[in-house]
């Protein structure tokens, strides 16, 4: 456990070299990249280790101000979540090395650089922490760091606006921990995770909706998700994905371990999980799918991933409240495979985006097109990520899926509600899988393929050679994850090896049909090999000629007849209108002979209309209405610290 | 060896198929329709022709056809025709067929997409969009079967103790399933009345609009594979229908092809009696089929125990 502390103190001394070597550019990038670099390795060496070896838990505690005691243990939960946590940011930094290549922000790009390791290390905290202090240190702190990182840009006003709407969320979230935490202090009396079991049944329920809200603000459930869309865009890409790819994921950590320490009977908190999950799934792709920004589409994704997270736990939560071992062991697994999937083709996809951002200057897609050619290694890496993420085989994308499709199956021989909760699981599952499909076909083939729609897609060149090399790793991880899953699966089960109710199941008999389904996989390249030969074979000596598109006999085509994202996408989107509401505005036309006409679609979010409507609004108004407190007369205003001085000392 | 034999008789068959619904339509509009080994000559010519390749295509458009006819291809080599034990088969084989479809369609998609041309992209959106409800379909009747037979795989829902047919003790159920099966079998093939693959007009087209600039080999890869697909879906469904299991291998292949065929030439019927539908009415007929398996699932709930 040492080792990993290390690896904490060598990440940070990354982070503070960055700023001592803030003026000379090349040699901070380098040196802080390397230094950081080396800290997640060993972290992520030792957590696989310790991993594999099925060391017990171990635990370290340090005291804190007299009064307090900072607490780390690490369980195989923690270690799973650290895997992805210290794998993904060395692949993020390999590829900032050319995307921040901007010499005039030298200064901006270290101090970024420094709050990415504060990043890297409170996220770690956070899994390891044992008891309430630490934890709510770590989470601070890992809050406070991404938001300056989400600020990178900050002269434009709409990314300090994202910033900020990020900070409340993070914040309120927060708030929603320390209730939380604050109900458990008064049943236990004690800051020790370990005493969380002993609180009274019928708190416990509360106590886990309270701490869901508030770790589900972090993870991006839905209606807590619209700091996402937002922050994403705002963020440099690598910071999206780190964000997206491993700290949303914090707030499914959280999620998992609060329910674990409560260990409540109670079946309410699966069921809760369970639909909260299909909501979010399903609502967050069919948005995913509204959106023409390139990175605020890979957001709602994010969402939409998260939602099929929540679906494995919940599928395990339902699990184990109907005592049926098999659905709780393979949907807590499916759920942590899915996630340590979800981060890889996450950071992928994020990282194409950026290189088309970087190269074309634009994430809109209906100005894109025709990027596959221009951008050969972007185009396929991002084509890989898109079919992983579509949990399409051979792909990793599916192997995750598959595991919460087999929990989900197992659940359907229980009686009930939870019969009909595990239907509309598999069901959702499948319609997001659906979803998910139109959903990246829109971005690879209008962004990618086709032609281009405007003069800065057709001149866009191929990213610099390493962020190229970074995107080809992390496809080729997918791809190794998707046809030979078995050591990933394995990983997965000793990652949940210390949920008490799963524990001892017998795993051979899936890992038997693992194999089967690599073997199936492999089946399907092979045969797609041979087929490609035959095609090669048939086209052998014959006269391939080229020419235009066929238009159906119209001969003047121009780039901009082609589909764009908004008309690919309407007819899917007008289907689930009530939730997804269309914004069309039209200026009409009023006179004989017509001036400018205007006609613009967009697509809002539900959930924010919503905050504005029903809380915002009458919040500023409450608020408008006390502004006379606020006078400026110094006189008063020292007058009103006396005055609530004496209540306190009077009255309480 | 039987498990081979099957197939190769299957993929050898799956073009001959198609020609009957041809025969059926030309019949139903006396006139006398074209050989029933057209679809072989067909095939043949094509194979023969080169291509001609569209400047804004890339190398996604000479995939699409070769991932959209290997993953219809796969559903055959895992699926038990004529109730002979398939070539390859595990527990979770249907999860990993319908996924890989996904796969081919996802391909086919993004095939048309590289066009650049406008009337493909109206048929890859169209075909997204129906995909996705009838995938809500197809796990749903999968649900049912798990219910029924405790198994995910092919192979095991007609073989073993629970055997999913008519006239087991869940036939009654079954009448609904094959419903929502014969209308997804139409969504999915692209046939009347969700799609028509006659029609004059590349603005009503689905799938065909999709893979009009595809020529020569290529545009036989696409058949072949549309060719396997309709099989696969009418071999389901002729597995759902025939209750009976004879001794003999030979007859019951007999007779499962008998039972495909009518499947065959109800396609034709339908195709020849009814119109499609208006574009904003197919999304409520490929719903339909889904309030069918669900409401049938529910059912389950008591009879199923």
């Amino acid at each position: 456990m040492d080792t990993l502390f290390v690896s904490f103190v060598v990440i940070l001394a990354g982070g503070v070299m960055a700023l001592l070597l803030a003026r000379r550019f090349n040699l901070m990038k380098l040196v802080t990249v390397a230094v950081m670099s080396c800290g997640c390795g060993i972290g992520l060496v030792k957590s696989l280790s310790l991993l594999l070896s099925q060391a017990p838990t171990a635990e370290k505690s340090w005291a804190w101000l007299h009064f307090f005691e900072l607490t780390f243990k690490v369980d195989s939960i923690a270690l799973f979540f650290l895997i992805p946590l210290f794998a993904v940011p060395p692949l993020a930094l390999f590829y900032s090395l050319q995307y921040m290549a901007d010499q005039q922000k030298r200064v901006r790009v270290a101090v970024n650089y420094f709050f990415f390791a504060i990043l890297v290390a409170s996220m770690a905290l956070v899994v390891m922490a044992a008891n309430m202090i630490t934890f709510a240190l770590a989470w601070e702190i890992m809050s406070l760091s991404s938001f300056f990182l989400v600020v990178f840009d900050y002269q434009v006003k709409a990314n300090r606006q994202a910033g900020y709407l990020y900070f409340i969320f993070a914040q309120a979230g927060a708030m929603f921990l320390f209730a939380a935490f604050a109900l458990l202090y008064s049943h236990t009396a004690s800051f020790d995770f370990a005493a969380f079991a002993s609180v009274p049944e019928k708190a416990k329920l509360l106590i886990f909706l309270i701490a869901f809200i508030g770790f589900g603000s972090k993870a991006g459930i839905f209606p807590l998700h619209i700091w996402l869309p937002k922050a994403h865009p705002a963020a440099p890409s690598h910071i999206s994905a780190i964000m997206s790819g491993v700290m949303i994921k914090m707030g499914i950590y959280g999620i998992f371990r609060i329910y674990l320490l409560l260990d409540a009977a109670t079946p309410i908190i699966g069921q809760v999980v369970l639909v909260t999950g299909m909501i979010t799934g399903v609502l967050g792709v069919v948005y995913a799918l509204a959106k023409q920004d390139i990175k605020q589409l890979l957001a709602y994704s994010s969402v939409e991933n998260i939602g099929i997270i929540l679906i494995g736990l919940g599928i395990g939560m339902v699990g184990v409240s109907e005592q049926n071992q098999a659905m709780a062991f393979f949907g807590f697994a499916g759920a942590m495979l899915h996630l340590f999937n979800h981060s890889i083709f996450k950071s992928l996809l994020f990282m194409g985006a950026g290189a088309v951002l970087h190269q074309a200057k634009t994430k809109n897609i209906d100005q894109l097109g025709g990027l596959m050619k221009r951008m050969p290694i972007t185009g396929r890496t991002f084509l890989a990520g898109s079919v992983a993420i579509s949990g399409l085989p051979p792909f990793c994308g599916f192997i995750g899926e598959f595991l919460i499709y087999y929990g989900a199956f197992h659940g359907i021989n229980n009686q009930r509600f939870s019969f009909i909760l595990a239907i509309l699981a598999i069901v959702s599952l499948a319609v997001i899988g659906g979803l998910a499909t139109a959903c990246f076909t829109k971005v690879v083939g209008l962004a990618f393929l086709g032609e281009p729609r405007t003069e800065q897609a057709a001149r866009a060149t191929e990213a610099a050679w390493g962020m190229g090399l970074v995107m080809i790793v992390m496809a080729a991880a997918c791809l190794v994850m998707g046809v030979v899953p078995e050591p990933f699966i394995r990983l997965a089960f000793a990652g949940i090896r210390d949920v008490g109710f799963t524990a001892g199941y017998d795993t051979q008999a899936f890992l038997a049909v693992v194999r089967q389904l690599s073997q199936a996989i492999l089946i399907f390249l092979a045969l797609l090999a041979l087929v490609s030969l035959l095609r090669k074979v048939l086209y052998r000596g014959k006269e391939i000629g080229s020419g235009s598109t066929w238009g159906c006999g119209f001969t003047q085509p121009t780039v901009r007849m082609q589909y764009t994202g908004t008309s690919y996408a309407a007819e899917i989107i007008d289907f689930y209108r009530p939730f997804v509401p269309v914004r069309r505005l039209y200026s009409g036309i009023s006179r004989i002979f017509p001036g400018k006409t205007t006609w613009e679609t967009g697509v809002d979010d539900v959930a924010e209309i919503n905050y504005m409507q029903r809380l915002i609004k009458p919040l500023l108004q409450f608020l408008n209405s006390l502004r006379w407190i606020q006078h400026g007369n110094i006189q008063l205003y020292i007058a009103y610290i006396i005055v609530a001085i004496i209540v306190l000392l009077l009255f309480l | 060896m039987e498990s081979i034999l099957s197939l190769c008789f299957a993929i050898l068959i799956a073009p001959l198929l198609p020609a009957v619904i041809q025969k059926v339509k030309a019949f139903f509009a006396g006139k006398q329709g074209p050989p029933l080994l057209i679809n072989y000559y067909t095939m043949i010519k094509l194979f023969r022709k080169g291509s001609v390749y569209s400047t804004s295509t890339s190398f996604v458009f000479r995939m699409g056809p070769v991932v959209g006819c290997v993953t219809s291809l796969m559903m055959l080599l895992f699926f038990p025709l004529a109730g002979i034990k398939p070539l390859f088969s595990f527990h979770g084989d249907v999860l990993i067929l319908f996924y890989l479809m996904g796969l081919g369609r996802f391909f086919t998609i993004l095939a048309a997409l590289d066009t650049a041309s406008p009337f493909e992209g109206m048929g890859a959106a169209r075909e997204a969009f129906f995909s996705t409800l009838a995938e809500a379909t197809v796990f749903g009747i999968l649900i049912l079967f798990f219910r029924i037979t405790g198994s995910l795989s092919f192979a095991e829902f007609f073989s073993g103790r629970h055997v999913i047919s008519l006239s087991s003790e869940h036939g009654a159920l079954l009448l609904l399933v094959i419903v929502a099966l014969y209308i997804v079998m139409l969504t999915e093939n692209s046939r009347v009345p969700v799609d028509d693959p006659a029609t004059h007009l590349e603005l009503t087209m689905i799938h065909e609009v999709m893979i009009l600039d595809h020529s020569g080999p290529d545009l036989a890869l696409i058949e072949l594979g549309a060719w396997f697909k309709l099989l696969f879906y009418s071999a389901f469904l002729s597995m759902l229908i025939e209750p009976f299991h004879l001794e003999s291998a030979l007859l019951n292949s007999l007779l499962f092809y008998a039972v495909v065929c009518f499947i065959y030439i109800t396609i034709g019927m339908v195709e020849s009696i009814t119109a499609r539908y208006k574009m904003n009415m197919v999304p409520k007929f490929v719903l339909t089929p889904f309030a069918l398996v669900f409401f049938v699932t529910i059912l389950t709930m008591e009879l199923v125990k």
